[in-house]
C-alpha cells in the first residue's frame, strides 16, 4: 500500500481545519509517519503556503501585524494528534473487531503527538491558536437513512447511492444530525488528548470555549494577558455585542478558572496579573454604558445578570468576576481600580455605580470571603512609615 | 329527619336529582318556595321583579296551591334553577318575605344553602314517599309532603292585581316625560291634536277599540278612543291633561304595556314582558280596568292629522311666470386683510433682484428643508412653491392657498368673499395652472409645467468620476466539518505502540 505523503495530510486535514471545509479523517497516524512527514515538509511548499496564509488570516483578527508563520514539526505533531483523537470517534474505530488494546495504542499515540513542550513564545502561541482555532467548532453530520425495510446510520460519511435511490418507491428518508464538540472530543477516550492539546494553546482557551472543554489553566495562560495587544483582543472577544447573559458568559468562565487557580499555589505575580485583567474587564462593562443618560444610574447589565431572582442560574465565576474589584480594594487597592479612571468623569461615575450595585446584590459576606482567599496569595507592601516603626520596635 | 352540610368538592348526594354546580353548590333543576299565603308569593314576585328580570323564570314558573298532610294549605312557587346566583337572589328574597326555599328536580326538594352551610344541604335518610303525595320538601328537622290542589297561572295573577296609587306619582321628571301615552275621548281628539301641534309637541296618534270577550258588552256603542304617543311633553301640558276629564295619561311599562300616570302595578311589568302576547298592547287603567289593544300599535304623525280647510268655490289658478336672462353684475375683486386665522404658507413670490439672496439661502439651508420645493422664474418674480411649510425662506411675498393652485398673499383674502370654487371659475383657474394674486391687484397665472425642482436649479451640474469599491473586510470563516474517510478493514493491523518518550518540561 502506498504510503501517504504529508501533502495529502496538509490538503485534506490541516488546510480545512484552519480555513474551514471538509476535514478528512482517515486511518490513525503512527509516530513513524509523523517523523517521516517532518522530512517531507520541504517537498510540500505549495500546501504549506496555503496553510500559513490561512493561519495569517486568522491571526490578523487578533493582532495588527501577524507574525510570519512557518508550519513545522511542532504544528504537524499537534495536527496529527488531533487527527488520531478524531479517529477514535470514527465508525471504523467503534467496530467489534477493534480491541481495547488497539484503541489504547491510538490514544497513547495521540497523547504522544500532542505532548509538545509548553511555550511562552508569542509567535508560537499565536501559530498554534491559528492552527486550532476551530477546535471548539468542529462538527460532523451524521445521516440516518431509513427506507421501507430498514435503516442505516452514517457518521460523517455520505450514504451510498444505492440506499438513497428510488426515494419515492422505497420511501427513503434521510435525517441529518449535527454532532459537535461534546460528542466528538469530550468523550472519555478523546478528552485526555484534547485536555493535553488545549494546554499547548492557551490563547485558544482564552478566546473560545465549550461547556464540555476543560477549564483554562491560568498559570499557563497568564503570560498572554501581560501582552497589551493580546489582552485587548481577548477582552474584545470575551465581551460580544450581544445580550447581557452572553456578554458575561466568557468572563464568568475565566473567573471560574481564576477561582480554581486560587485553590492552587500560583505565583503571586500571576495572581496579580490575572486579577488586574479582570478589573480591566469589568471596566469594559462600564465603558459600554457611557451612553446612559444618568451616569450614576443602575447598570441594566448587572441588574439582569446578578438579580436575586436569577441567583440560581448564575454561571460559575460570575459572582467572583463582579466581586473581585471590591475584594481587591480590601486587599490591595492599587490594583482594585483601572489606572487613569479618575481622568474620565463619566467612566468614574459608571465604575462607582457598578461597584455599589454589585456590592448590594452580592453582599459583603461573599466579598469578604473572596478577599480572604486573595490575602493568602497577595503580600501587601506596607507603608514606609509603618515599616520604619516596625524596624524600630524590633 | 336530618340534613347534612355539604362539603366543598362533594359530588355524591343522597337526595335524588341534585348535583353541585361549578361553584360546588348543591342545585337541582328547580327550586320550590313555600309561602303561607298568596300575599307572600306576590310580595316575592314584586321584590324579584324590581331587582331582576322575571322573564328568565317564566318559562318553567308554576304557582301551585298545595295541601299538606295535616290539611294546611300553602302556596308553592316553582322556579327553574337557572344558576346558583339567580337562586341565591330568590332565596334571599324568599326568606325576606317569610317563605322557605328548597331545591330538587322531581319529587324530593332539599333545603337550599344558607349561611350555616354555604354549599347546601343533603337529606341523608330519604324514605319512601306516600303514593298520595306529589312532592316532598326536606327541611332542617322535618320532611313535609305536599299534594297539589290547583295551579294559578302567573298571567292570571298579574292581571288580577290592582294597580296602586302612588303618592306624588303624578310629578314626572323630564326623563319620565320622555314618552307618554294619552287616551283621549273621541270628541276631544281634534282639539288635543291641534293643541299639541300648536305647542310643537312631537306626537303620533291612532284610533283604537279595546278587544272585548264579554257577551254583555254593548257592541253598538263605540268604546274606542284615540291613543296619542307624545314625546317630551312639557310639564304644564301634562298637568293640564291630568286635570282634564276625558284625557288619561299613561306611562309605558315595557314594550307591550302602559300604566296610568300616578299609579304603579305591584309587579314590575317591564321585567315580565313575555307574559303579554306579542300582538297585544295592554293598557292598565285605574279601577282595575285593563284594555287589550291590537299590537304593536301603529300610530300616525299628528302633523298630518291637523284640519285642512278647503274653499272649492274659489279656485286659485297657478299664475305662470317665464324665466329670463340674468343681468350681469360686475364686482371688482380686491384683496383685503383676512379676518380668519392665518393659513399655512405654501409659496413665496420673490422679486427678481433678490435672486442672489435666494441662492445664498439655498446653500445655507439643509437639503432636507429644500426637498420637494419647486421654482418658476417669471417676469413678475421668482415663484417658489413648497411641499410643506415654506416659511424657511424669509424672502419675497409669502403666499397661502385658497384652493389648490390659487394663491393669495399671507394675511389677505379676496373680497367679495365668494366661495373658492366660484372664484376659480371666474378666474379661469383650472388644474395645471397656478394663479397668484399680488398686492398690486394684477393676478397672474403660471403653468405647472414651468416649475422645476428647486434643488436641481440651485446646484450646478458636476462631473463625478465613478470609482471602484474594494472590500477589505475579512472573509467570514467557513465551518470546519469532519468527513470520515473509508479506511479499509485492515487499517489498524500492525499499528505500532506509542513512542515512549518523556514529556518535555514546560518552556519559559
Amino acid at each position: 500500500m502506498a504510503r501517504a505523503h504529508v501533502r495529502d495530510f496538509l490538503t485534506r486535514f490541516v488546510q480545512p481545519l484552519v480555513a474551514g471545509g471538509e476535514v478528512h479523517v482517515g486511518a490513525p497516524i503512527p509516530g513513524t509517519d509523523v517523523e517521516r512527514w517532518e522530512h517531507e515538509l520541504s517537498d510540500a511548499s505549495v500546501e504549506l503556503v496555503a496553510v500559513d496564509d490561512a493561519r495569517t488570516q486568522v491571526a490578523a483578527m487578533l493582532v495588527g501585524r501577524p507574525p510570519a508563520f512557518v508550519f513545522d514539526a511542532d504544528e504537524l505533531a499537534l495536527a496529527a494528534g488531533l487527527h488520531n483523537a478524531l479517529f477514535l470517534v470514527h465508525p471504523r474505530a467503534e467496530e467489534w473487531s477493534v480491541s481495547d488494546r488497539v484503541r489504547r495504542k491510538i490514544i497513547d499515540t495521540a497523547l504522544a503527538h500532542v505532548s509538545r513542550p509548553l511555550t511562552h513564545d508569542l509567535t508560537r502561541v499565536i501559530a498554534r491558536h491559528a492552527l486550532l482555532h476551530n477546535l471548539f467548532h468542529l462538527t460532523r453530520s451524521d445521516v440516518t437513512v431509513s427506507w421501507w425495510t430498514g435503516r442505516a446510520r452514517f457518521q460523517g460519511q455520505r450514504p451510498p447511492a444505492r440506499l438513497t435511490a428510488w426515494r419515492g418507491m422505497r420511501r427513503v428518508r434521510e435525517d441529518i444530525t449535527l454532532v459537535d464538540f461534546d460528542e466528538l472530543l469530550a468523550v472519555p477516550d478523546t478528552a485526555p488528548v484534547i485536555a493535553t492539546l488545549l494546554r499547548r494553546t492557551p490563547l485558544t482557551q482564552l478566546l473560545d470555549a465549550h461547556p464540555g472543554a476543560p477549564p483554562v489553566h491560568w498559570e499557563d495562560a497568564v503570560f498572554l494577558v501581560r501582552n497589551a495587544e493580546l489582552a485587548r483582543a481577548i477582552v474584545y472577544r470575551l465581551v460580544p455585542d450581544a445580550g447581557p447573559r452572553e456578554q458575561v458568559a466568557g468572563p464568568a468562565r475565566l473567573a471560574a478558572a481564576f477561582e480554581q487557580m486560587l485553590e492552587r499555589a500560583p505565583d503571586e505575580a500571576d495572581v496579580r496579573a490575572v486579577a488586574a485583567f479582570f478589573v480591566h474587564l469589568t471596566a469594559v462593562f462600564c465603558f459600554g454604558e457611557l451612553g446612559l443618560r444618568e451616569p450614576a444610574a443602575k447598570s441594566p447589565l448587572i441588574s439582569t445578570v446578578l438579580s436575586a431572582e436569577t441567583a440560581g442560574q448564575r454561571p460559575r465565576g460570575l459572582a467572583t468576576l463582579f466581586a473581585l474589584p471590591a475584594a481587591l480594594a480590601r486587599v490591595d487597592p492599587r490594583i482594585a481600580t483601572p489606572p487613569g479612571l479618575a481622568q474620565v468623569p463619566n467612566m468614574l461615575a459608571r465604575w462607582r455605580a457598578h461597584r455599589a450595585q454589585a456590592q448590594e446584590l452580592l453582599g459583603d459576606a461573599l466579598i469578604d470571603a473572596l478577599a480572604e482567599r486573595l490575602r493568602r496569595h497577595l503580600r501587601v507592601a506596607r507603608a514606609p512609615a509603618e515599616d520604619g516603626s516596625a524596624a524600630a520596635s524590633t | 329527619m336530618a340534613l347534612e352540610h355539604v362539603a366543598q368538592g362533594q359530588t355524591r348526594f343522597f337526595t335524588p336529582g341534585v348535583a353541585p354546580d361549578p361553584r360546588g353548590i348543591v342545585l337541582g333543576r328547580y327550586c320550590v318556595m313555600t309561602f303561607a299565603t298568596l300575599e307572600g308569593a306576590v310580595s316575592w314576585f314584586r321584590l324579584y321583579a324590581s331587582e331582576a328580570s322575571l322573564d328568565e323564570l317564566l318559562a318553567n314558573l308554576a304557582i301551585t296551591k298545595c295541601r299538606t298532610a295535616l290539611g294546611s294549605r300553602e302556596i308553592v312557587v316553582q322556579i327553574p334553577a337557572v344558576s346558583s346566583y339567580a337562586v341565591d337572589r330568590a332565596a334571599r328574597l324568599c326568606r325576606l318575605v317569610g317563605g322557605a326555599i328548597y331545591t330538587g328536580t322531581a319529587k324530593h326538594f332539599v333545603k337550599y344553602r344558607d349561611d350555616r352551610s354555604p354549599y347546601g344541604y343533603d337529606a341523608v335518610d330519604i324514605g319512601t314517599m306516600p303514593a298520595t303525595t306529589d312532592f316532598m320538601v326536606h327541611g332542617d328537622d322535618f320532611a313535609q309532603g305536599y299534594v297539589r290542589e290547583g295551579d294559578l297561572p302567573f298571567s292570571r295573577l298579574l292581571f288580577r292585581l290592582s294597580i296602586r296609587k302612588l303618592p306624588g306619582g303624578e310629578q314626572l321628571d323630564a326623563e319620565a316625560r320622555g314618552e307618554l301615552y294619552l287616551a283621549v275621548a273621541r270628541g276631544l281628539s281634534d282639539g288635543i291634536i291641534r293643541y299639541l301641534w300648536r305647542n310643537r309637541v312631537e306626537a303620533h296618534a291612532g284610533l283604537f277599540t279595546p278587544g272585548s270577550t264579554s257577551a254583555f258588552d254593548d257592541h253598538a256603542r263605540d268604546r274606542g278612543y284615540m291613543l296619542i304617543r307624545v314625546r317630551a311633553l312639557p310639564e304644564r301640558i301634562l298637568a293640564l291633561f291630568l286635570g282634564t276629564p276625558g284625557i288619561d295619561v299613561f306611562r309605558p311599562a315595557g314594550a307591550s304595556a302602559a300604566v296610568a300616570v300616578g299609579y304603579e302595578h305591584p309587579i314590575d311589568l317591564a321585567s315580565c314582558s313575555t307574559v303579554f302576547p306579542a300582538d297585544t298592547f295592554h293598557v292598565f287603567w285605574p279601577s282595575d280596568r285593563v284594555d287589550v289593544l291590537p299590537g304593536p300599535i301603529a300610530l300616525s304623525d299628528i302633523a298630518d292629522l291637523t284640519r285642512v280647510d278647503l274653499e272649492l268655490e274659489r279656485p286659485k289658478d297657478p299664475k305662470p311666470h317665464r324665466g329670463g336672462g340674468v343681468d350681469a353684475i360686475g364686482v371688482e375683486l380686491k384683496l383685503a386683510a383676512s379676518m380668519g386665522p392665518p393659513r399655512r404658507v405654501v409659496a413665496t413670490l420673490i422679486p427678481l433682484h433678490h435672486g442672489s439672496r435666494l441662492k445664498r439661502i439655498l446653500f445655507a439651508l439643509p437639503p432636507v428643508s429644500l426637498r420637494g420645493h419647486r421654482i418658476a422664474t417669471t417676469d413678475r418674480g421668482l415663484l417658489v412653491i413648497g411641499s410643506e411649510n415654506l416659511d424657511v425662506i424669509p424672502l419675497g411675498q409669502l403666499l397661502c392657498e385658497l384652493t389648490p393652485g390659487l394663491l393669495v398673499p399671507l394675511g389677505m383674502d379676496v373680497v367679495p368673499r365668494v366661495s373658492a370654487d366660484v372664484l376659480a371659475r371666474a378666474l379661469g383657474h383650472q388644474a395645471g395652472l397656478v394663479t397668484v394674486f399680488t398686492t398690486d391687484g394684477r393676478p397672474f397665472q403660471v403653468s405647472e409645467a414651468a416649475f422645476a425642482s428647486l434643488e436641481r436649479r440651485a446646484l450646478a451640474k458636476l462631473e463625478i468620476e465613478q470609482v471602484g469599491l474594494e472590500d477589505f473586510a475579512a472573509a467570514s470563516p467557513a465551518e470546519a466539518q469532519i468527513v470520515n474517510d473509508a479506511v479499509g478493514r485492515f487499517a489498524l493491523w500492525g499499528f505500532p505502540d506509542a513512542p515512549d518518550h518523556k514529556l518535555l518540561p514546560p518552556g519559559k
